[in-house]
């Protein structure tokens, strides 16, 4: 499903602009992150994709749909959004409860509703953990429930806002694999993250904000390799990149693999 | 996250720079010469000629007039409307509504007491305009008042606007989720259900980080503690202080000679 923002600006009540004219472009099955310094704009910007805010001036389109004809609940249907805290979502007294809530507020048929939970539980490797607790489970396993609820509402666009943070390096590799699989599915999936390297090793597509606006917006490729305007919004560009411009390489290297292969031609040469 | 704490507004002027204590003095003696006072006019004299100059001395006027419109004055007419209808006293009838008598008597004396209820409203309202909690709290504290009790008052203060920010985003994160807040009113009331649970178990689990993180600088701690803020109370604040309660004195003294 494609997304389309055009000009978009969003003031809060303290009269702060959050968002200064923003357009956007998302093709239906694109993996977008969203990158920038605290404050820049990104979960404001995300909120209004699935009606949780509403623009001020500007145009929101998810498919066909204004946001600001649909209820929240309505366009849950087609925007999943994980906020950052799971505390602030969870509340049954077990995972399988908790991870079926949304599909079934969505009104699916109840065959539906347990292949999408079974699914979306052995996606978040939880399969072993329906009757537990969420209150039970470790910070970064409640995280992963709080991932399989929006997951098994099965909706074609799913924001993640800063998956990351906070977890450990198994945790972050089982975030990763989820994205893949959404991606094999064909789902769009946009990402607010402030791990530069979860970034450059899983998102073809990177968007910068910095105060209200986008700074970027291009292939991993060509935008992390803009030091000195990533600099603007406080991000580094990640280790290997910057080790890959230090040894003089021609290309912008994003992960181990290029990295190895550019480097092995460089010095071949 | 961005809610206002108290009623709190900052602003320079001289009342915000007096002394917390002074301010609460100020308070009490206003309210309590309005009520010891045994001559009729003296909380009508006292709003009009104590209260609104102090709240253009406090350039807390547009603040307090908004207060009075919103709060103290349906209070102040309620009482009015009670007393007037209600107060058994008197002779000269001047309207009657099935059993009950407005006399000449009942009006005079619901006006005065509506006037002393608006006094105590607005004195307090001016106070609590001009001066940020946990100064109060920290200038009590070091007079002698317990920590524990300090810490109480605060965080009650705190604790709505943040709950009531927690629940925003709870609700947020649940209507992403499909869940309907909006059409019927069973939808809406069968919503509370997925508010509540983690607001009580955030709330709660907040508290305890709380008390470790204050433990942690040494809250219960026996020793002499020194603050960082340090709270001026200077001499006209002291001056001021005893004139109030010379007042006070002479007012009570007034009414039992009177009497
Ligand atoms: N509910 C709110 N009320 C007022 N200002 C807010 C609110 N939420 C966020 N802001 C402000 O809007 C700006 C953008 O915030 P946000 O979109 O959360 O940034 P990011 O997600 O990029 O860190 C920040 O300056 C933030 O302080
Ligand atoms: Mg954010």
């Amino acid at each position: 499903m494609k997304i389309e923002i055009r000009d978009l600006r969003f003031t809060y009540p303290t009269g702060l602009e959050a968002l200064q004219g923003v357009s956007l472009v998302v093709e239906p099955g694109e993996q977008v992150a969203i990158v920038g310094q605290n404050g820049a704009g990104k979960t404001t910007l995300v909120r209004h994709f699935n009606g949780l805010l509403q623009a001020a001036a500007g145009s929101v389109l998810i498919g066909e749909w204004d946001p600001k004809k649909y209820s929240v609940a309505k366009l849950a249907s087609r925007v999943g959004y994980v906020f950052q805290n799971p505390d602030e979502q969870l509340f049954s007294k077990d995972v399988g409860t908790e991870v079926k809530f949304g599909p079934r507020n969505l009104g699916y048929a109840k065959e539906k509703i347990d292949e999408l939970v079974q699914r979306a539980l052995s996606l978040t490797e939880l399969s072993d953990k329906t009757e537990t607790n969420p209150y039970d489970l470790s910070p970064t396993w409640r995280k992963m429930v709080a991932l399989a609820s929006v997951i098994a509402m099965d909706t074609p666009i799913v924001i993640f806002d800063e998956p990351t943070t906070g977890q450990d390096a198994l945790n972050v590799a089982r975030i990763a694999h989820v994205i893949a699989e959404l991606r094999r599915e064909g789902k769009t999936v946009i990402t607010i993250t402030h791990d530069i390297d979860f970034c450059a090793e899983n998102f073809e597509r990177v968007i910068a904000m910095s105060k209200g606006r986008i700074l970027l917006d291009g292939p991993a490729r060509e935008i992390l390799g803009q030091e000195h305007i990533l600099a603007q919004t406080y991000v580094d560009p990640p280790q290997l990149t910057r080790l890959g411009k230090k040894l003089g390489l021609k290309e912008t290297v994003r992960n181990q693999v290029e990295f190895l292969e550019i480097y092995k031609n460089h010095r071949n040469k | 996250m961005h809610e206002r704490l108290s009623y709190y507004v900052k602003r320079d002027s001289a009342l915000h720079r007096l002394n917390p204590l002074t301010k609460i003095i100020l308070a009490l003696s206003i309210v309590l010469v309005s009520i010891v006072s045994p001559w009729y006019w003296t909380a009508h004299i006292l709003l009009l000629l104590v209260i609104v100059p102090l709240s253009f001395a406090g350039r807390v006027s547009r603040e307090y007039f908004t207060s009075a419109i919103r709060l103290i004055l349906p209070a102040a007419g309620f009482i009015f409307l009670m007393q007037a209808f209600f107060q058994p006293i008197g002779n000269t009838v001047i309207f009657k509504y099935l059993f009950l008598d407005v006399t000449q008597e009942s009006l005079s004396f619901a006006f005065r007491i509506s006037t002393r209820i608006a006094v105590m409203i607005s004195a307090f309202t001016l106070f609590l305009l001009t001066t940020h909690p946990s100064e109060l709290m920290s200038d009590l504290t070091r007079r002698g008042l317990p920590p524990q009790f300090a810490y109480v008052i605060i965080s009650t203060l705190q604790i709505l606007p943040q709950m009531q920010a927690k629940a925003q985003t709870i609700i947020a994160a649940q209507r992403s989720r499909g869940l309907d807040t909006e059409s019927t009113f069973f939808k809406r009331a069968g919503s509370v259900v997925p508010l509540v649970g983690p607001l009580v178990f955030g709330s709660l689990v907040e508290v305890e980080e709380r008390a470790i993180a204050i433990e942690a600088r040494g809250f219960t701690s026996k020793s002499i503690k020194t603050s960082l803020h340090e709270i001026p109370d200077s001499l006209s604040d002291k001056i001021i202080r005893w004139v109030l309660i010379l007042l006070v004195l002479l007012s009570i003294a007034l009414k039992i000679w009177l009497s």
